[in-house]
């Protein structure tokens, strides 16, 4: 049978889409790596991660701007800002919020997030700021694809990461302990293991990523208090998509979302986040622990 | 009726590569009090959570009054009477004594949202009704003075009484009680084989209950079924299975690593 | 109503108050100088409005245990039901809010079947999806919803009485329809609250376990509880979208449905009268602070304000007001009466089980 109509399909280019896909998605799993470090150690869901990342990533920006410190020292101090910013959260809130119910931290990371966003447009304003990129130059081109330096830069960092932290995890003395807060408190604790100072550590290392990420993305698109509104929800739906514990699953769960994102968004861009959050939730009722997380069943 | 009020055979699940229960056939019949005993980790909480469905088992049946309840839902059990009682104390914490009691009449009230949002006629009628009902199990078993307490804040063995209390006042034909013993002392341990056998008299229960104090069970129990590794190794009169070479062999031998108890 | 009261005693002396409040508060308004009756009659009639998500929102996660960050989704949606229905198919008032409040509850119905599956957190992020594609899904049918600009100039609200018809023209007015909503729907959450079925819901949040031996059907108590959360929001976005006349797409963004959820964390969860004491108190509060004459930037501050409230609440009074007003209670009557030891344990039966 003849057809006269285009076929839609090959018409849309694939490439490109695929390649922005990747580079979103890189995103969405960086951010959701915070997310799933901190629930890793300290069994809490940060709904604070994007929130805590667009702050840092205002102090790298005073920090470049105001006191005209090079980009990698600007870079350092505002990991470090941000690891003890983390630690102290984990120190002034969450130590003294009762776990009894999953409700609480919920709301109480919720209240945090909303702290941080409006302390941040007190200070820094809502004006629209351009962050510096780490990598600035002309794009790769691969046949009629286009690769932006930054996007292949936060592509690489974000798999160097998930290296790094697979490797910590596995092989740290710390990481394991933090492994094994994780897996049992008690018998960590009987183990001579501190929970307070782990759950600190988690924090501190889960908002030092989201610096990071913050970092990245600011230059990509424009650094304000809001910049992290899209980015954070989508990797927490990766993040949960993925499983939650699994930094593996962060990844595909984020690079899931960034390419559906960008075929979908290419198509219907108005229904971006509704298609993505049915998609979410058919994943999570199908399999409620996540893509290739474990799903816990209580115990009757 | 004729027949066993509960009759399971062949019983068999699987988690993961362990075999929890394997093959297993019991009993219980009308007015009788069947323990169900074993070393740590021998299934004996799995066979109450595939009568209550809370697991399915991979193979095997399980019927109640003559009817095959095997694929049914965890939910509605109670209502062909069966009621049960938790290893670690299953209660609605927030709540006092009293509405523990209330709960357990679930499925006795006439439900429905708009009925209750509009207190249509009866619903004052039938919470009276269940109150009454809850008030006399309480007196019964010596709680009256905890009614209007939050069950968290009760000590564990009064914890322990008030669940009793709650599966009680659902007029089980079945009750199911998960380590009655747990927490109690020796004293208390001989008063509640006391209170399960008035309470079988009185309401003309049927009991099978999990333990593994061997004592208390062979005092308390007109039958004894003995599960190791999830088989059943031994069955019959108490005086029998205590003798019984294999039962010895298991409770001598119980292995030092703890299988986890699902 | 008199029989509620009655059989209520000294737990209903506030609703008692509340309600002679209401019959007051216009009058008073009108004696104080120096204010405009009319807007802070319409305040006062947001604010009302907003309880009645509250109520709802709170039978959900405070009775149930079973989280919503989404509620501003089901309050536009019974906005723009109403909307539609008065607007396009010039329908009655009192037709459109009845169906916007039963369109809501049919969706809260379908999004409680997936829910069913979801725990905490995960139900969390699947219910922000929610409040987030809602508007999105509306600015995308812009051609009947009136996308982005959102729907404008909508009928003033009416109630058919046989003969004749009650317009409600002013802001008056319209507070006694928003307070009269308000005080059917808060009776009859706290006779649900109160019954079998929110016993059934207190049990689920418990111990799902203990919930399901006792013969709870899960699947049937936690779609009702989403339903009927969803069916307030819908009814109260039906007042919301007659109250101010039109309504657009950004009126209902995720910050909405965490006011709601403030309001119900301050009120004290699990409390029906907690979420109306943290509704009323919230919305003036941002009133308020919009008022400040040395803040110009107001929303950052009220966002501020917000986290604050959540964070200290949950730290140091994780009952909320309705806690703290129970305490007090008690202390009163531990006070006067020379009770018992363990008195400070009874729980204020009226406030939750109702039973006596």
């Amino acid at each position: 049978m003849l057809s006269v109509e285009p076929d839609i399909l090959t018409d849309l280019p694939w490439g490109q889409l695929l390649v922005n896909g990747l580079a979103l998605g890189s995103l969405y799993a960086l951010t959701a790596f915070g997310i799933v470090l901190i629930f890793k150690t300290t069994q809490v869901i940060t709904f604070a991660q994007g929130e805590t990342a667009m702050f840092s990533t205002f102090v790298a920006f005073t920090l470049l701007t105001v006191f005209q410190l090079p980009f990698a020292v600007a870079f350092a101090l505002t990991l470090l800002f941000a690891g003890l910013f983390g630690a102290l959260i984990e120190r002034v809130v969450l130590r003294h919020i009762s776990t009894t119910t999953i409700l609480n931290p919920v709301i109480v990371t919720v209240g945090l997030s909303l702290i941080l966003l409006g302390a941040a447009g007190w200070i820094w304003g809502y004006e629209i700021r351009t962050f510096p990129a780490p990598a600035a130059g002309p794009p790769f081109r691969i046949g009629t694809v286009v690769v932006s330096q930054l996007n292949a830069v936060i592509f690489a960092v974000t798999l160097a990461l998930m290296g790094v932290l697979y490797a910590f995890f596995r092989y740290t003395r710390t990481g394991i302990a933090m492994r094994a807060v994780s897996q049992n408190r008690t018998a960590a604790q009987l183990m001579g293991i501190s929970i307070n100072r782990m759950n600190a550590l988690g924090w501190g290392m889960g908002t030092a990523m989201g610096a990071v990420t913050g970092m990245l993305i600011a230059p990509l698109n424009y650094l304000d208090p809001g910049m992290m509104g899209d980015v954070a929800l989508k990797a927490f739906a990766a993040a949960v998509v993925g499983g939650l514990t699994s930094l593996p699953g962060a990844v595909v769960g984020g690079l899931l979302l960034g390419i559906f994102d960008s075929v979908v968004g290419f198509q219907v861009p108005e229904l971006r986040n509704t298609i993505a959050f049915s998609l979410i939730v058919l994943v999570l009722v199908v399999r409620p622990g996540g893509l290739l997380g474990k799903h816990e069943v209580k115990k009757v | 009726m004729t027949g066993p009020l509960l009759e399971i055979t062949d019983l068999t699940i699987r988690f993961g590569g362990l075999v929890a229960v394997d093959g297993l056939d019991l009993r219980v019949n009308a007015g009788e009090i069947v323990g169900l005993i074993g070393p740590n980790g021998a299934g004996k909480t799995t066979v109450f959570n595939c009568i209550s469905r809370f697991y399915q088992p991979d193979r095997g049946t399980i019927r109640f009054k003559g009817r095959d309840i095997t694929s049914s839902r965890s939910h509605e059990i109670i209502r062909f009477g069966i009621a049960r009682t938790f290893q670690n104390v299953e209660l609605c914490r927030s709540m006092t004594a009293l509405e523990n009691l209330l709960v357990g009449q679930h499925v006795a009230m006439r439900g429905g949202v708009i009925r209750d949002g509009l207190r249509l006629p009866g619903v004052g009628a039938d919470e009276a009704r269940a109150t009454q009902r809850a008030d006399e199990m309480l007196e019964l078993l010596g709680l009256t003075r905890d009614r209007d307490r939050v069950v968290s804040t009760l000590p564990f063995g009064l914890q322990k009484l008030v669940e009793l209390g709650r599966a009680l006042v659902s007029d089980p034909a079945l009750l199911l009680l998960d380590e009655p013993t747990a927490g109690a002392d020796k004293q208390e341990i001989q008063g509640l084989a006391d209170l399960i056998r008035r309470m079988r008299d009185r309401f003309d229960l049927s009991v099978l209950v999990v333990e593994h104090d061997m004592s208390f069970v062979m005092g308390l129990c007109d039958r004894l079924s003995v599960l190791d590794f999830g088989r059943r190794i031994a069955e019959g009169a108490p005086a029998d299975v205590r003798n019984d070479p294999a039962v010895i062999e298991a409770y001598l031998g119980e292995p030092e690593v703890e299988v986890t108890e699902v | 109503m008199a029989r509620w009261l009655g059989t209520r005693g000294r737990a209903a002396a506030p609703y008692g108050l509340g309600l002679i409040a209401v019959l007051l508060i216009p009058a008073l308004l009108n004696v104080i100088p120096g204010i405009a009756p009319g807007y802070v009659l319409y305040l006062v009639s947001l604010a009302l409005i907003y309880a009645i998500v509250a109520i709802g929102l709170g039978i959900l996660i405070g009775h149930t245990g079973q989280f919503s960050l989404g509620h501003a989704g089901f309050f536009a949606i019974g906005a723009y039901a109403s909307a539609l229905l008065t607007l396009r198919l010039g329908l009655p008032f009192v037709v459109a809010l009845l169906v916007a409040g039963s369109v809501s509850a049919a969706i809260g119905f379908l999004l409680g079947l997936p829910a069913l599956r979801l725990s905490g957190p995960y139900l969390a992020v699947a219910t922000l999806g929610f409040g987030l594609a809602v508007p999105q899904l509306v600015i995308w049918q812009g051609s009947w919803t009136g996308g982005a600009s959102g729907l404008h100039g909508l009928p003033l609200a009416s109630l058919p009485l046989g003969a004749f018809t009650i317009v409600f023209r002013t802001d008056q007015d319209y507070y006694y329809l928003a307070a009269a909503v308000l005080i059917v729907l808060t009776i009859f959450a706290r006779n649900v609250v109160t019954g079998h079925t929110g016993r059934a819901f207190v049990a689920i949040r418990d111990s799902e376990i203990a919930a399901r031996a006792m013969g709870v059907d899960l699947v049937r108590y936690k779609t009702t509880a989403f339903a009927l959360s969803a069916l307030y929001a819908g009814i109260a976005g039906s007042l919301y979208a007659h109250l101010l006349h039109g309504i657009s797409p950004e009126d209902f963004t995720v910050l909405l449905s965490i006011d709601f959820l403030t309001m119900i964390v301050l009120g004290g969860l699990g409390s029906v009268g907690g979420a109306l004491s943290g509704a009323l108190l919230l919305t003036f509060l941002q009133n308020a602070l919009t008022r400040l004459p040395v803040v110009h930037d107001f929303k950052n501050l009220y966002i501020v304000v917000l986290g604050v409230i959540l964070i200290l609440t949950i730290a140091f009074f994780p009952q909320g007001l309705a806690g703290i007003a129970r305490s007090a209670r008690l202390r009163w009557a531990t006070r006067t009466v020379d009770r018992p030891a363990g008195a400070g344990q009874i729980v204020e039966l009226g406030e939750r089980s109702g039973v006596r």
